[in-house]
């Protein structure tokens, strides 16, 4: 509860501390002007911008499900001891094999 | 003067340089001295210098940096014979004072006219035409590496460009930030020898690859460790097999100057990442870069 | 809710203030011209004394959602970390995966930073980091859990509570080393800056002026202050120590783990992304499983 109330009056806090930061006034065409190093464009920057790495996103998550087994894991593993620590070391050799799988098809260039 | 604009005027002036011929050292050791900072963009700026005599080529482009440095703002000439750093005191403390501000220097018009128009008053035409906002979107085109069709942004990085030598003028073509086309417009201007000299040319690689401090010590006339050497990737711009940037900035690290003239570059940078792209630029020196572009 | 929420702000900017002036030290080790305290200010001054600049079509909503964002994180990111043994300013169970919380939110704070301005720069800065940020809270996570698995609790004053003996950095000690990285890219540094680099002329501040542009630099500083408490608490023992009261302690451990960031921040260079990706996903991902390996069987 306390962490809840906490974090939305800091967020409360930042937000207006943000936006009157970022009060903007009117700008005329050529004050607004993306930058190009002296150049020009004539489309817009915002594009279906072809991000290269969405195939290391899907091994991502796969390791962030990963990553919240771990949380309550974390908790009980002295209780628990060798038995927990195998469970996790299988959990993490599975998902080795697939971290593994992707290296080779080469999910972890820039393609 | 309140208090925050007398701490504003005791801190070093942002200054956007705009670099003409024959002044890249000049600039480049004004900005190591520390009595100006250097602004990667004229948005981060106050005071726009032009260094030297810009030919009329890279006019219009002064005009939109200028325009594009929030007002108030204030131009400084140099010409390269004189200490510049009263001139760009005064002029920032005339920015952070106000009086004197200097106007557009470009017509306020949108690129495209959108207002009133099209579909819904904001100039776009059905799903993906017309220029919404002022601008038309990008469209597709095949990537060169994976075969997906996505958007290909085009941009003339113009004659400033703080990442580029100056003068140089790019056509690229971006998906994502992969260069797929990439076309040189007008070549970098001619400076003098030494701003090719090892020490300045190791110095600019250096600081696209993070390290400022190690780039002024390399100006200073000291010495940078090899270790930095493992941040350039291998095979970059590879004229010949253990001829890459790698190799190239070693050498510059030993002192030794690198070669002449660089090959055609506009073919070598598509299909690399930006970031690969423009390392590999600067490991050739602005000499060999704007003979490169004259022979093409 | 606990009145020491109050310290929040003040340790944020006394940090931030600090870690600036650091940054302005720095220059000194490679020969350069180390500044005053008073440098910080002025190069604030500077930026604040500036007008905000605008692009032509701009995400108005994320051009201030993003800086807040970023500011809240850090703060909320301080707020669970324990001031005095059994003390913090949010006692909360979970402390660990509140600061997780954070620091994932970050990469979205970074990336709505970059494409508030519809500007390309700027949202290849933001793209770019992305690719990075998000395989870098793996090795965070791994490295935290590995924290809290001696003290058999996320709460962070329980983690605090197990370091009485020994650290966590002389019982786990790859753990600093990785937890250093993610602390660099959250605070968009050094090696792993692609969000605000210098081949992309600034990156995703490249349209920023004014107060605007001193929020976000703030925000980095912030974030740095926050992150450099977490380290030193995870790692260092937090408010743990003879003598002096226990706050100081902490502000002791956590100007430490700042002067290391910002050292290695100036003294490591930036590779490419694809580069870095490699890198991360080949040998600092496996270097943690290790790691937790380690510190399971350490703890057993």
């Amino acid at each position: 509860m306390s962490l809840f109330v906490t974090i939305t009056l800091l967020t409360a806090l930042c937000f207006a501390i943000s936006a009157a930061a970022n009060h903007a006034g009117l700008a005329t065409a050529p004050q607004s002007a993306p930058f190009f190093g002296g150049g020009t464009s004539e489309p817009h920057a915002w594009q279906r911008y072809h991000f290269r790495v969405y195939t290391m996103t899907l091994v991502f998550i796969a390791f962030e499900m990963e990553m919240m087994f771990m949380y309550p894991w974390a908790v009980v593993f002295v209780e628990e001891g060798l038995k927990a620590m195998a469970e996790m070391g299988m959990f993490l050799g599975i998902l080795a094999i697939g971290l593994l799988y992707g290296w080779r098809e080469g999910v972890f260039r820039w393609q | 003067m309140t208090l925050l604009r007398r701490l504003a005027a005791s801190a070093p002036p942002p200054v956007y340089p705009c670099i003409g011929p024959g002044m890249l050292d000049p600039v480049e050791r004004l900005f190591a001295s520390g009595c100006a900072r250097r602004a990667l963009s004229p948005a981060s700026a106050g005071v726009l210098l032009i260094a030297g005599v810009v030919p009329d080529r890279a006019a219009a482009a002064i005009d939109r940096l200028h325009d594009q440095v929030p007002p108030p703002r204030r131009t400084v000439g140099w010409s390269g014979a004189d200490e510049p750093s009263n001139s760009l005191h005064d002029a920032w403390s005339g920015v952070l004072s106000g009086d004197g501000a200097e106007p557009d220097r470009l017509p306020d018009e949108p690129p495209n006219e959108w207002r009133g128009k099209g579909d819904h008053g904001h100039g776009g035409e059905g799903m993906m035409g017309g220029t919404p906002y002022g601008r038309p979107m990008a469209m597709t085109g095949e990537d060169p590496r994976d075969g997906l069709q996505l958007d290909r942004y085009t941009m003339r990085v113009g004659p400033f460009a703080p990442m580029l030598p100056p003068g140089l003028e790019l056509e690229v073509t971006l998906q994502g930030d992969l260069i797929a086309a990439a076309r040189v417009l007008q070549p970098p201007f001619p400076q003098e020898d030494t701003a090719s000299a090892p020490p300045a040319c190791a110095a600019r690689m250096l600081r696209l690859l993070g390290l400022p401090h190690h780039a002024d010590r390399l100006l200073r006339g000291g010495r940078v460790r090899a270790g930095v050497l493992c941040a350039v990737p291998k095979g970059l711009g590879a004229a010949m097999p253990g001829r890459d940037a790698r190799a190239r900035l070693r050498r510059w690290l030993d002192g030794e100057p690198g070669a002449a003239q660089a090959p055609e570059f506009g073919a070598l940078i598509t299909g690399l990442e930006w970031h690969e792209a423009i390392l590999m630029l600067n490991s050739w020196s602005p000499e060999a870069l704007r003979r490169a572009a004259e022979a093409a | 809710m606990s009145p020491l929420v109050l310290t929040l702000p003040v340790a944020l900017l006394a940090g931030a203030w600090l870690a600036a002036w650091i940054d302005r030290l720095a220059p000194a080790l490679w020969g350069g011209r180390a500044a005053g305290p008073l440098a910080p200010l002025r190069d604030g001054a500077a930026l604040l004394a500036r007008p905000n600049a605008t692009t032509e079509a701009p995400d108005r909503l994320t051009r201030w959602l993003a800086p807040g964002t970023y500011l809240v994180l850090a703060a909320a990111g301080l707020s669970v970390v324990p001031l005095a043994p059994g003390v913090a300013a949010v006692d909360s169970p979970v402390g660990i995966v509140v600061w997780g919380a954070c620091e994932a939110l970050t990469v979205v704070a970074v990336f709505l930073h970059g494409w508030s301005p519809n500007s390309p720069f700027p949202l290849i800065g933001a793209y770019r980091y992305t690719a990075i940020g998000l395989p870098v809270m793996l090795p965070s996570m791994f490295v935290l859990i590995a924290a809290a698995l001696p003290a058999e609790s996320l709460s962070l004053i329980a983690v605090v509570e197990a370091q009485r003996e020994v650290w966590n950095l002389v019982r786990q000690p790859i753990g600093l080393p990785l937890f250093l990285i993610v602390g660099l890219t959250l605070t968009l540094r050094g090696p792993f800056d692609f969000a605000d680099g210098a081949d992309i002329a600034g990156g995703t501040s490249a349209e920023e002026s004014g107060p605007g542009r001193a929020l976000w630099q703030l925000a980095r500083l912030t974030m740095l202050t926050a992150f450099s408490a977490m380290a030193a608490t995870a790692f260092l023992g937090g408010p743990l120590g003879p003598g002096l009261p226990a706050p100081m302690w902490l502000a002791l451990k956590t100007v430490a783990v700042m002067l290391l960031t910002i050292l290695a921040c100036h003294a490591l260079a930036r590779t490419v992304p694809s580069r870095m990706l490699h890198l991360l996903w080949v040998a600092a991902l496996p270097l943690s499983f290790l790691h937790l390996a380690l510190a399971g069987w350490v703890a057993l």
